[in-house]
């Protein structure tokens, strides 16, 4: 389903994604490893559009859109959760979501009829699947960081994306809470058919829920493949126990 | 978002508010009604740079040139040509609008600062080819005697119409904020990066949003003329769009109908300070200075943070 | 309609030199604004009121020292005593919000502006002022055929005087260098144990004073009256944006490209010859949006 073929990025002087290469399936659930500054964000900043890339290509559903611009993409069914929670301060968590589907279904513009009306059976089924129905109509100042978190994947979600990408959706959780996150992303990919692309610090989590790694190391990509062949691999061993 | 009962409230508030000003003028001397008048066009000017600006983020930095636009665009139609009315009347907010749309085009591609900077040197020229222009827009004499239909002869049908246009700009800005292109543009001002990732076409969606700003500047323009029956280069000039920047601000520029009360404050003072002294721009520096030291959140941000605080303190009272 | 005349090579660099000249004055006092809006990160609207105090003073200290020399007084002086208004404004009120968001900095400004004019208007009134040159330079020398006003080669020479001053007090200073470093990093700077707000303080009285000694030195070349304020800072302000934000060789080109096709469209254009260098800023901006020289920030 989506390709990332010897994408390059360099900021001035600093290479910060140096032929990096991922391959991730339909169904699957993959996802890039690295330690800190290896690059990861920046490669999900270009496959989403954010950035735009030196060289190489991204492709989605054998559609070349390394040239494309982020809406453009997401119109495609790329969706998108960010490391830093990057919501909208001032809405409601309601109108959080209920921006992103109002995106999708094409209203965005509709000029002379009121928002609270619209797409109102739609948010609100997301924000059930999610498990923050209860919390609609809170300012989102008010949510725990781990709902924040959640509220994330809701409005990403909210464009019925096939591949969905989440950038360490567990940071800064507490285990409960990062077990309850780590069940919801299973069951939204089994219920919604999702494939899901994702990055994170926890090895526990990447090894058990995961179909196929990509492991990163200074922009580059060491290898990408099952866990037993990652675990195995003696250059992921050096990249993780040496150097930095 | 506010409840239900309180929009139930502010309407009925607004409604009967409106009727007191409908039946006004037989009851005051002429001069109140003019500064009314003048008032209401101030107002509508407000508010159609706080879209932009307080609900869409934008560095509308030159919004009184669109204005401006569409008050001379009224003007020279009727006295360089014979259409009717009415041709004028909705000329002046196409004009600015297109206005809008061509200087909006060119901003929109570049980040607020420097959107911001564009948006200045363009309308700045805009404004010098007004005001040397002398043989079409009359200079910076401008244009004066401007004929008006029967229907406005008078000061006070003046008024009603320009009440009534002010009545149905503010529905219609509210219902444009309350809609799915109201929220998508409030989005877009908190976080442009992440509507981009929701799929919206953020310049786009601002661009459409300047359109419609200008738009309804360029009616303010209309009811200026309206009122007034001349025009002039002061109209253009970057003095009245950091004015009514600040009338956004004095009012609360987070707020709906927070624009208004910052224009009406704003007139009211120029007038009745202004009989009193000829300095009333010092009078204004030293207010602006005052609100900047004591009143960051406008005047109606702060009233509505005193409001909010008692409506708690009353709900806690009353489940404790 | 004065439509493209036949120009001669003599008007031409007549004009020309006009441009140089005009473009000096607008050096000046825009090189004051960029200084200021590179250390402090906020454009300063009274510039154009404390250029306008500073024609103002001229004319009262020309007179009062009266003769040919009360010129060389005021040019001293006014400058001065702009810098003193603006030292009054900041240590006052202008410092207490370093803190806040630079939007408040800007409207205080405009404030000042607003009531620096009205003050303007109270002491000196509504009439228009004019101040003559000093007799030395007074008349025009004849060079390749073209005439050129004496009092216009003294502002090329000061222009360029003051560019040069800038220059060493900018790099060769230590003065200099700590706002260059505030402009770049004001927090490191304030780690490296140095008071920020004097930086700052000292950073906008030299700015202002630039205005000041903008205003003494067009004096003699225009009439001085209210109103001078707002139609120079719209001016000083787009040759900021064009020259980079807080550059002050920046200043220095987008003067000159604001003086010499204001003056070239005296002779193309003269009724419309304000247009041509409003013009010739939209035409850059499009092409660079963010200035021809690199901000400073």
């Amino acid at each position: 389903m989506l390709q990332v073929e010897g994408v390059v990025k360099s900021f001035d002087d600093f290479l910060a994604v140096n032929e990096a290469n991922l391959s991730v399936q339909k169904g699957e659930i993959v996802a890039v490893i690295g330690p800190n500054g290896a690059g990861k964000t920046t490669l999900f900043n270009l496959i989403t559009g954010q950035l735009p890339r030196d060289r190489g290509r991204v492709v989605f559903k054998e559609e070349d859109i390394s040239e494309l611009p982020p809406y453009e993409r997401c119109r495609r069914g790329i969706g998108r959760s960010f490391q830093i929670v990057n919501i909208f301060p001032r809405l409601t968590v309601f109108e959080n979501v209920q921006v992103a589907v109002l995106s999708h279904q094409r209203k965005s513009s509709t000029l002379f009829r009121p928002a609270g009306n619209l797409a109102v059976v739609e948010t609100g089924s997301l924000l059930e699947s999610v498990g923050l129905s209860d919390k609609g109509k809170n300012v989102v100042g008010s949510l725990s960081h781990g709902d924040q978190k959640i509220l994330e994947i809701a409005i990403a979600l909210g464009n019925e994306p096939e591949l969905l990408i989440l950038d360490e959706p567990t940071a800064g959780m507490s285990p409960e809470e990062t077990f309850a996150t780590i069940e919801l992303i299973k069951r939204l990919a089994r219920t919604r058919g999702l494939t899901i692309l994702f990055c994170e610090h926890d090895m526990d989590i990447v090894f058990s829920i995961s179909q196929s790694i990509m492991v990163m190391h200074q922009g580059r990509t060491l290898i990408q493949g099952k866990p037993e062949e990652v675990r195995n691999n003696s250059e992921v061993q050096a990249a993780y126990l040496g150097g930095e | 978002m506010s409840g239900k009962l309180l929009d139930f409230k502010a309407a009925g508030f607004t409604f009967v508010l409106f009727l007191i000003l409908l039946l006004l003028p037989p009851f005051i001397p002429r001069f109140f009604v003019y500064i009314l008048g003048l008032i209401y066009v101030t107002s509508l000017l407000a508010m159609s740079l706080n879209l932009l600006v307080g609900h869409g983020g934008m560095y509308q930095f030159h919004h009184a040139v669109f204005y401006g636009v569409g008050a001379y665009a009224v003007a020279l139609i009727l006295t360089k040509t014979s259409l009717p009315a009415w041709v004028a009347f909705i000329g002046g907010p196409i004009l600015a609008a297109l206005t809008g749309l061509i200087i909006g085009w060119f901003c929109v591609r570049l980040t607020r600062l420097y959107f911001g900077m564009l948006q200045i040197s363009l309308c700045s020229l805009i404004w010098a080819i007004v005001y040397r222009w002398y043989k079409f827009t009359g200079g910076d004499d401008g244009i004066h005697g401007i004929p008006m239909p029967r229907f406005l002869s008078s000061l006070n049908s003046s008024y009603y119409f320009i009440l009534i246009v002010l009545a149905l700009s503010f529905f219609l800005l509210y219902l444009i904020l309350k809609s799915p292109f109201g929220s998508t543009l409030q989005a877009i001002r908190d976080n442009p990066q992440r509507c981009e990732a929701v799929g919206i076409n953020v310049r786009r969606h601002q661009l459409r949003a300047i359109v419609i700003g200008t738009f309804f500047a360029g009616i303010a323009g209309v009811l200026f003329v309206v009122l007034e029956r001349s025009v002039f280069p002061d109209l253009l000039f970057w003095v009245l769009s950091l004015e009514i920047f600040i009338m956004c601000l004095l009012g609360g520029w987070f707020t709906f109908a927070g624009p208004m009360l910052g224009a009406a404050i704003t007139v009211a003072l120029r007038t009745f300070v202004g009989k009193y002294t000829e300095y009333w721009t010092l009078i204004l520096g030293v207010l602006l200075i005052l609100l900047i030291f004591f009143l960051p959140e406008g005047v109606m941000g702060y009233f509505l943070g005193v409001f909010k605080s008692r409506g708690k303190g009353m709900a806690e009272r009353r489940n404790p | 309609m004065g439509f493209l005349p036949n120009i001669g090579p003599a008007e031409f660099l007549s004009q020309l030199l006009v441009g140089f000249s005009r473009a000096m004055i607008l050096f000046t006092v825009c090189a004051g604004l960029s200084f200021v809006l590179g250390v402090l990160r906020v454009p300063n609207i009274a510039h154009g009121s404390l250029y306008m105090i500073g024609a103002f003073v001229t004319f009262s200290l020309s007179k009062s020292f009266g003769g040919s020399s009360g010129f060389w007084f005021a040019l001293l002086l006014a400058p001065l005593v702009v810098a003193g208004i603006s030292l009054v404004a900041e240590r006052g009120l202008f410092r207490h919000l370093y803190q806040r968001e630079h939007l408040m900095l800007l409207l205080f400004t405009f404030a000042l502006a607003l009531i620096l004019g009205d003050l303007v208007k109270i002491f000196w009134g509504a009439e228009y002022r004019s101040v003559p040159a000093p007799d030395i330079l007074k008349g025009s020398i004849s060079i390749l055929g073209a005439s050129f006003p004496r009092y216009n080669l003294f502002l090329i020479f000061i222009g360029l005087l003051v560019a040069v001053a800038l220059w060493l007090f900018v790099n060769r200073t230590k003065i200099g260098k700590i706002s260059r470093a505030a402009a770049v990093d004001r927090d490191m700077v304030a780690l490296l144990g140095i008071n920020v707000s004097r930086v700052f303080a000292g950073a906008f009285v030299i700015g202002c004073c630039l205005a000041g000694l903008g205003g003494a030195l067009v004096a003699p070349t225009v009439s001085i009256t209210l109103g001078m304020d707002h139609t120079l800072i719209i001016e000083a302000f787009l040759i900021v944006t064009i020259g980079g934000l807080g550059n002050m060789w920046g200043a220095l080109v987008g003067s000159l490209i604001f003086g010499v096709t204001q003056s070239l469209g005296v002779l193309i254009f003269p009724q419309f010859a304000i247009v041509f260098p409003f013009a010739a800023v939209v035409i850059v901006l499009l092409l660079r949006p963010k200035g021809l020289l690199k901000s400073v920030w």
